[in-house]
């Protein structure tokens, strides 16, 4: 009975859960064709990805007499120079994305709540490492860093951090419009957030998938990154495989491609499931954690 | 009204959470702030009683919201200060003002619970977790919300939306309450069933409260005074019905409510209109013998049928008590004329009525 007078309250609205159901109403048949064209569209995407990798892993297991062999694989951690080649990669592909992460954050967020009139400055900042061509971007690095930079291989995690740097920005970009942020502070602030906790509790929560989704792609980018590596003379892991293949067994390198992919993407899924973790809390319709005592 | 009633019957049996010891005081004192070279206010002058509601009505633009987010510490006046019960606020920040204020956008943190949304405030000035739920609870139970605490923003109405973040407003105890056009997002059915809640609920906590808004039925029904505002001043600030009956200035009952504008012959310090001699009023806003028209309000017309009448009744709307009558007197001229529906019900449309002025004195202005 309670219930009733509560819902009863103010407008005499639906019940949520009623509302969400009545607003995905979509007729029987209109439903049908969007699933065809939906599985041609899966079957097409599926295909453009997966036939290139499905060529790559059945070279990777073939012999050059024509036969099938696992040695390309399981001489792989063993090949001469690999395990430096890869942490040195994942070191890289890390410290580039922490920061990159730690300078685009804080950036993004005074452009969009403070000074948004250099949000068009930075639209087109933001192209410029995308549109300049890398070995520009290496050979103005290289002439301008200082030595002792030059003589570490951070040198690339700095020239990664230029490359990420659209990535994280321009998804941090999309979180922000995607909802009134300055508001949200507003009322935070009004409630007496300073704004450290306005951004832990406020802000951060709101943004952490489009954060993690530009740090995904950081993180591959830096960790598959070919030219400036090779051009710095660094044997990072791209460069390794390139190395390997043109002196070794080309079936190792394919090996190595795909080993890759597959660290790559096992970093993807483990910083997806860190975003949407919380968020994919089930969508609680009913009123039980609201009744009062 | 039954619903407000309903709900202040469920709040009686509740502990009503109080801004502190019966109201604030709040004063703004010729506050101005310029945006380059826009003064978006110009010398804001306003007091406001303990536990009054004050409600600034003004065209867009005017500086209403520029005015609230100056008292709420969100911006700087260029001049000019703010006092609670007679401190100056301006060396402190929102964070620490303890003002609450429901803002006009949706402004609930999406990642949070209803519950979560009002208890964060609490959470903040670190009140420990048990308490917290259930001030939140009661809150939420306040604006009729009980069943909805675990709800996320997204899964509530626009209303429901607003009362969520009125309690988390009133959640802290605030001193004050700023509400900038909080129902203007609303469809109209709702708008006016919060406004009664939101009223009831304000005069019930006894919190000095400034509304903010562009509707002037919502102002005038919701404040013990309301202050029109125009082109970041305070143009007359007045109980609602005395800025009806009484406006100090043409703007001012342009602004509220309806009005007529009708030519007048301007004989030395009186004026002819509608066969009639009038008074001109105090704060009428014509210069020597510029040509001018007089306001006069819908219900400040008298009709008689008349077949010699230079009036043409060309609509009729029965509003209930009131018919509201369009009288076509020329062909620039049209009137609005409300009269009790008991006398309007020998007047058919395109009968032939005279039109006359009920008062002897009238408002002028500048005629365009
Ligand atoms: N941050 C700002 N930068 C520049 N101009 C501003 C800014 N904020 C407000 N203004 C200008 O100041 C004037 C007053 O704005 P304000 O928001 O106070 O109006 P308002 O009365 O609340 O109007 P509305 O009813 O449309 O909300 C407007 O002309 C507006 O364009
Ligand atoms: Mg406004």
């Amino acid at each position: 009975m309670a219930a009733v007078t509560g819902l009863g309250g103010i407008g005499g609205v639906a019940p949520p859960a009623a509302r969400l159901r009545a607003r995905r109403g979509l007729g029987r048949g209109r439903w049908r064709e969007l699933r065809w064209w939906r599985l041609a569209v899966l079957v097409v995407v599926g295909a453009y990805f997966l036939v290139p990798l499905y060529a790559a892993l059945r070279f990777s297991f073939s012999t050059t007499t024509g036969g099938w062999s696992v040695s390309a694989w399981t001489s792989l951690p063993a090949a001469q120079g690999f395990g430096p080649a890869f942490l040195l990669s994942l070191r890289l592909a890390l410290v580039a994305t922490v920061l990159t992460v730690l300078l685009v954050v804080p950036a993004g967020l005074v452009v969009h709540l403070r000074l948004p009139r250099l949000r068009a400055v930075m639209d087109v900042a933001t192209t410029l490492p995308i549109v300049i061509p890398p070995i520009v971007l290496i050979l103005g690095l290289l002439a301008a860093a200082p030595p002792w930079l030059k003589a570490t291989p951070y040198l690339l995690a700095l020239e990664y951090a230029v490359l990420g740097f659209p990535f994280v920005y321009r998804s941090l970009d999309a979180g922000l419009r995607a909802i009134d942020h300055a508001t949200l502070v507003d009322a935070s602030r009004s409630l007496g957030g300073g704004w450290m906790v306005t951004f832990a509790r406020v802000l951060l929560p709101n943004l952490r998938t489009a954060i993690l989704s530009g740090t995904v792609l950081c993180v591959a980018l830096a960790f598959g990154e070919f030219t400036m590596a090779s051009l710095d003379q660094y044997q990072t892991f791209p460069v390794w495989i390139v190395n390997f293949d043109q002196s070794n067994s080309p079936q190792t390198s394919v090996a190595a491609s795909i080993a890759a992919l597959g660290v790559t993407w096992i970093l993807l899924l483990g910083l997806s499931l860190l975003g949407g973790g919380r968020k994919r809390r089930p969508r609680q319709t009913d009123d039980a954690g609201g009744a009062t005592p | 009204m039954t619903m407000v009633g309903r709900t202040l019957g469920r709040m009686e049996a509740t502990a009503l959470p109080h801004g502190g010891n019966g109201g604030t005081t709040v004063e703004l004192l010729g506050l101005s702030r310029a945006y380059g070279s826009l003064r978006a206010l110009d010398g804001l002058d306003l007091r406001l009683e303990p536990g009054e509601l004050v409600a600034l009505l003004g065209p867009s633009g005017c500086g209403k919201t520029t005015a609230l987010r100056i008292v709420a510490g969100f911006e700087a006046p260029d001049t000019g200060r703010v006092l609670l019960d007679g401190d100056d606020t301006v060396a402190l920040p929102p964070q620490r003002r303890n003002m609450g204020m429901v803002f006009q956008g949706y402004s609930l943190f999406p990642t949070m619970t209803a519950e979560d949304n009002v208890a964060f405030g609490l959470r903040l000035r670190k009140v420990s977790r048990t308490e917290r739920r259930r001030r939140a609870r009661e809150l939420l139970e306040l604006v009729g919300l009980e069943h909805h605490g675990a709800h996320f923003p997204h899964q509530l109405s626009g209303g429901q939306q607003q009362r969520v973040a009125l309690a988390r407003a009133l959640a802290v105890e605030p001193r004050v309450l700023l509400l900038d056009e909080p129902l203007s997002a609303l469809d109209a059915k709702v708008r006016v069933q919060l406004r009664e809640h939101i009223r009831a609920l304000q005069q019930r906590v006894g919190i000095t409260t400034l509304f903010v808004t562009h509707d002037q039925e919502e102002a005038m029904s919701m404040a013990d005074r309301v202050g029109v505002m125009r082109a970041g001043r305070l143009e007359q600030i007045a109980p609602p019905p005395e800025l009806y009956a009484h406006p100090a200035t043409a703007f001012v009952a342009q602004f509220v409510g309806t009005m007529n504008r009708v030519p007048v012959e301007r004989r030395g310090d009186h004026v002819h209109l509608l066969g009639r001699r009038a008074r001109v009023r105090p704060g009428s806003t014509v210069a020597g013998s510029a040509p001018a028209v007089a306001l006069v309000r819908p219900e400040g017309l008298a009709l008689t049928p008349d077949r010699h009448g230079e009036g043409i009744v060309t609509a009729m709307t029965f509003l209930g008590y009131v018919t509201r009558l369009e009288i076509l007197v020329s062909a620039e001229l049209a009137l609005k004329v409300d009269r009790p529906s008991v006398e309007t019900g020998g007047i058919a449309v395109g009968d032939a009525v005279r039109v006359e002025l009920v008062d002897d004195d009238v408002l002028l202005t500048a005629a365009d």
